[in-house]
């Protein structure tokens, strides 16, 4: 089941293009990644799946509800966490959390546990908070009446490797739980641990959308080979390239083949990986540039 | 529970402003104390005027109340009501009011505000609902220090009447404050928005002034709001303008309806 759709979702801010044909869907109980650079159009993207801006044309459906008739009652299962995160700085914690839960009329069965995990003085003014703690009290607001879909725009800024970790074991307790979560970043680390699919946005455009094992997979390897003999002599692919005497390429053949070839040399040094998300991510940007 | 009827929007809007209400209704108080207690010092030199016929150049520019300036109701009315409440109670309020969305903009709360289940109609309807005790605090704690003043100086005043000029200018203050809201989702900058607020409230003074002194230009006062307080003829008279009462409220509700479409289709660009 699709928990959020979108067809060929389109948003210009008069003739700048915010984000253009978007067509992608998030399914129930999976933790999808949305990936790109500052100003790639990830925030735009959110901001019209929740209706802060009106689409230029497209359609976006969440629990099949259209976003444009259907707004607040899709909020009602949906909670968020802005990039940008500002908040009401004369309330406390504790006021600013009553306050969203009279709004959200549900019972804030996960609030205890939350606050568990991220210790906030919740008496205190959040004008005296810590960019942490606002982040954590963001987080908090988002989850506590446990929706069935969380958005967040980088929800780990400001907070703190061990906050952070505690964070992504919540993520996928709340998986467990089938809930669903759309998560923007440019932190490809934080992706690559926790999500299960992603979409690479570039320009306003979607360029790639693949299961994160699979993306890697079909990227290949990374071989890197240090030879006796000059590095020219070595017959590999034309892609090729020689850097401080290290050469190195990338194939998506069989790994046996390059083996055998390695064999017709002296090898000093060899280094083969897996693709990390973050060069998959530099592949996508290079190749469209 | 049906989220319309629970206003918790206009609680926390009441409670965001409860300080200023506060300060506000304490200096509109003490205001009201000192100009209804100067009455006993101004009134033979008042009385003198009027005798000579020195009041009469007043009349074109502040209205036939000005000629009853050597009478505590007159005296109250220009002083007190005409200045203080329907000039400069009025911008103050539409101060507070023409901030009122632009500062969540501004500030960038509305974005996780909005993240809640409330409709965008909802959130202009609550806030309007939210300043409305603001405005009955300031306007009839007001009028309770006008009473004590009056008993307290041995002035006479119909208090009958007095109620209901406070009551009339409820409309009038209402108005004000949805011409606020309506600036405050327009305009995303809280302080260029309340500079055109005031800049509107003086324009109707002067609409109201310049149609009544010029008699070609006498229409323009029709676009005024204070027109239809007639706060002066209520307060002397107990004379209720009740087509200036509806075409305030209507007012209020029309524009009410504007900032609600104008803000349903508004992209939130922070």
């Amino acid at each position: 089941m699709n928990v959020i759709e979108t067809k060929n979702l389109t948003k210009y801010y008069g003739e700048v293009k915010g984000v253009e044909n978007l067509t992608f869907s998030v399914k129930k109980g999976e933790i999808f990644g949305f990936l790109g650079p500052n100003g790639a159009g990830k925030t735009t993207t959110i901001r019209t799946l929740l209706g802060y801006l009106n689409k230029t044309s497209g359609e976006a459906y969440i629990f099949g509800k259209n976003i444009d008739d259907e707004i607040v009652d899709i909020k009602k299962e949906v909670g968020y966490i802005p990039g940008d995160l500002n908040i009401y700085g004369h309330l406390t914690g504790k006021q600013l959390l009553d306050f969203f839960s009279s709004l959200r009329h549900r019972e804030m069965i996960l609030l205890d546990e939350l606050l568990k995990i991220f210790n906030i003085p919740l008496e205190r003014k959040i004008k005296g908070y810590s960019k942490g703690m606002k982040q954590m009290l963001g987080i908090i607001q988002a989850f506590m009446d446990d929706p069935e879909i969380v958005i967040m725009d980088e929800p780990t800024s400001g907070l703190d490797p061990l906050l952070q970790q505690k964070f992504y074991d919540f993520l996928r307790k709340q998986k467990t739980k089938r809930k669903t979560m759309f998560l923007s970043s440019h932190i490809l680390s934080e992706v690559d641990k926790i999500c299960d699919r992603i979409g690479i946005i570039k320009e306003g455009e979607l360029v790639a959308l693949e299961n994160v094992d699979t993306l890697k997979s079909k990227s290949g390897k990374k071989i890197k080979l240090k030879i006796k003999e000059k590095p020219e002599k070595f017959k590999g692919p034309k892609d090729m390239k020689i850097h401080d005497g290290w050469i190195e390429f990338v194939t998506t053949d069989n790994i046996d083949i390059w083996i055998k070839e390695f064999s017709k040399y002296t090898i000093i040094d060899l280094d083969i990986n897996d693709f990390s998300l973050e060069d998959i991510f530099i592949h996508y940007y290079e190749m469209k540039s | 529970m049906n989220s319309i009827l629970s206003f918790k929007i206009a609680i926390q809007t009441f409670k965001d402003n409860f300080k200023t209400t506060i300060i506000l209704t304490g200096l509109f108080g003490i205001m009201a104390v000192v100009y209804a207690g100067m009455f006993p010092s101004f009134k033979d030199l008042l009385d003198q005027m009027a005798e000579s016929g020195g009041l009469d150049p007043f009349s074109s520019f502040f209205g036939p109340a000005a000629m009853d300036m050597n009478s505590y109701v007159g005296f109250l009315y220009l002083e007190m009501y005409q200045i203080f409440i329907i000039i400069i109670l009025a911008i103050v309020i539409g101060f507070i009011a023409s901030s009122i969305v632009s500062k969540e903009v501004e500030l960038k709360t509305i974005d996780l505000f909005m993240s809640n289940p409330v409709s965008r109609k909802q959130i202009i309807f609550e806030k309007f609902i939210g300043l409305i005790p603001m405005v009955l605090i300031i306007n009839f704690i007001t009028m309770i220090a006008i009473i004590f003043t009056t008993s307290a100086i041995g002035e006479t005043l119909d208090f009958g009447y007095l109620f209901l000029t406070h009551i009339i200018l409820i409309p009038y203050l209402l108005a004000i404050v949805a011409i606020g809201i309506l600036i405050s989702v327009i305009i995303d900058e809280k302080m260029k928005g309340a500079i055109i607020m005031i800049a509107v409230i003086i324009a109707m003074y002067v609409y109201q002034t310049m149609g009544q002194m010029i008699s070609s230009l006498e229409f323009i006062k029709y676009f005024s709001l204070m027109y239809y307080t007639n706060a002066y003829e209520v307060l002397k008279f107990g004379k209720v303008d009740v087509a200036g009462f509806i075409i305030l409220s209507t007012a209020t509700i029309l524009l009410l309806i504007i900032t609600m479409i104008y803000f349903e289709h508004k992209d939130l660009r922070l």
